[in-house]
């Protein structure tokens, strides 16, 4: 065939970041261990749904939040490279400070207008204690930040579920309460396969018309039975 | 397979091709190609002028292929076929200032106008059935129910190649790039920002005749040595802008060295290696260029 026109071709950028909640309290009962475990068990099968579409690169970072927040994997990181490395706890809950370097990240440039949306997943079991509102309005100036697919997890019954739902930004979506390992493990799954396969493959929206989520996220597990459930241990 | 050359052209000095292709995820999930693509020769309204000389007319859509807009490949054809039919009312011979507002004001409604009263005849004939709907959820299934035309969501690219100017419009996403004759390529229209991810502006908006963007570009000079419209999943199949851009003057270069079969056997292989190495989403192209005086004869 006759020498292709145009430049180098290459699958479109798909940016998944977890956001986790490292303070103190999550050392309690054994949640961090949890999420630790929780995210290294998805990892597999977030790859397997990554190779079922080529055409999409998914980029994976994890940030965390405690007494400040920090990158713990900085740079956009091929899933078949990811590595988990499990996170620590200490003091604060400096989740706004948390959304501001992700907002940092969803700047134009480095991000590409020809990128996909990404997907941002924020863990926390309680309440902020920094300027969570600027921190947020911050990710929602950035055109990436506001259309991201933002997903919450709460672990525990202290989680501030409204500060999550803020961050999800559509009342169609709530936060997914997690209050046992299972519970945990079931969620992390459902967000690193059903969100990661659908946001990877977005058809198009209408602009205005889509009256919430640009991405068509699938169900969520199933919430369990009663707000209390006999194995709930957070 | 290839590109497919648009006869009948040469009054206006200009060529074409077009091509089109189903994305490589489409391929993979069952999906249709919800894209379309036609290039035609026009007779457009001249008033009292004798001059029959018809415009070449360029028209490109993008079917939105999301689950509330099932049939989004229909009404990308009927998109297509509209714009081609109200370029007819074009007043060729108007003065350029009537010509202007008549592209900037009357075209987006008529094109609009017209996309939604082939949908409704289109609905009247083939109403929206109880099993398209069941695959809906409750609040989709409700606002195709209030706005049935939402089933059709499009995107519209067009342009009109006449003796003395080129009109350019665009309806949300996808592409239109000039190549001058020194090689220059541009944007006759600049990126529009609300289009980031997969967001569009679309013919089953409410105000679509308002997001619709026109250019008219008076020809003082010598006209465009080749127009390239596309769907977006060209653009998406590159590293960055430059590659893309790169692929204009590529064809340009192509076309003007060794003529229109350096280009339409390779077009579909091209585009089809696009989508599979780059963006896996369907890939439309119509190509209008002016072979140079002096170069290779067209086939």
């Amino acid at each position: 065939m006759a020498k292709r026109p145009g430049g180098e071709l290459a699958t479109r950028p798909l940016h998944f970041i977890w956001i986790a909640d490292c303070s103190g309290s999550m050392s309690v009962d054994g949640k961090i261990q949890s999420l630790n475990t929780a995210i290294r068990e998805a990892l597999p099968h977030m790859r397997a749904v990554a190779d079922e579409n080529p055409n999409a690169e998914v980029l994976v970072r994890a940030l965390a939040f405690a007494s400040g927040a920090q990158w713990q994997v900085s740079q956009p990181t091929a899933v078949a490279d990811f590595k988990w490395t499990d996170l620590q706890t200490n003091g604060l809950t400096d989740m706004g400070l948390g959304l501001r370097m992700v907002a940092e990240q969803l700047r134009m440039p480095p991000m590409t207008d020809r990128a996909l949306p990404p997907v941002l997943v924020l863990i926390s079991d309680g309440q902020p204690t920094d300027d969570f509102t600027g921190g947020l309005a911050a990710l929602m100036q950035e055109p990436w930040g506001k259309k991201a697919v933002r997903i919450a997890i709460a672990i525990g019954e202290d989680a501030d579920t409204e500060v999550l739902q803020r961050f999800i930004g559509h009342t169609e979506l709530k936060p997914l309460q997690a209050n046992n390992p299972e519970t945990l493990v079931r969620h992390i799954k459902w967000v690193s396969t059903a969100v990661l396969k659908s946001a990877s493959a977005p058809a198009s929206q209408a602009v205005g018309l889509a009256a919430g989520l640009n991405v068509p996220i699938p169900a969520p597990p199933a919430a369990a039975t009663g707000p209390q459930a006999p194995d709930d241990v957070w | 397979m290839s590109g497919d050359p648009v006869t009948g052209t040469a009054a206006t000095g200009w060529q074409a091709l077009r091509a089109s292709v189903r994305g490589a995820a489409h391929r993979r999930t069952g999906l249709p190609n919800q894209d379309a693509v036609r290039i035609a020769r026009r007779a457009v309204a001249n008033g009292a002028d004798d001059d029959d000389t018809p415009a070449l007319v360029l028209a490109l859509a993008d079917g939105h292929g999301s689950a509330k807009c099932f049939r989004s490949q229909q009404g990308a054809r009927l998109a297509v076929a509209v714009a081609l039919q109200t370029a007819g009312s074009l007043p060729l011979a108007a003065p350029p200032s009537q010509r202007k507002r008549w592209a900037e004001e009357q075209w987006p409604v008529t094109l609009v106008r017209g996309w939604q009263a082939a949908v409704t005849r289109r609905l009247e004939r083939q109403p929206l059935t109880a099993a398209e709907l069941a695959a809906l959820d409750e609040h989709g299934r409700q606002q195709v129910e209030i706005q049935p035309t939402l089933a059709y969501g499009s995107t519209l690219l067009s342009v009109i190649v006449a003796p003395a100017f080129i009109l350019y419009l665009q309806l949300g996403d996808g592409d239109l790039l000039t190549v001058s004759a020194d090689g220059t390529v541009a944007r006759p229209l600049p990126p529009d920002a609300r289009l980031i991810g997969n967001e569009t502006t679309s013919l089953c908006a409410p105000r679509a005749a308002d997001d619709i963007r026109v250019y008219c570009q008076t020809l003082a000079g010598a006209p465009p040595a080749l127009i390239l419209a596309a769907t977006d999943g060209y653009a998406n199949a590159f590293r960055d802008d430059a590659g893309f851009r790169q692929v204009a003057h590529d064809l340009w270069t192509m076309l003007r060295d060794e003529g229109e079969a350096a280009v339409s056997p390779h077009l579909h292989g091209w585009l089809d290696e696009a989508s599979r190495q780059g963006s896996g989403d369907d890939i439309s192209v119509g190509i209008l260029w002016r072979a140079p005086p002096d170069g290779p004869p067209a086939c």
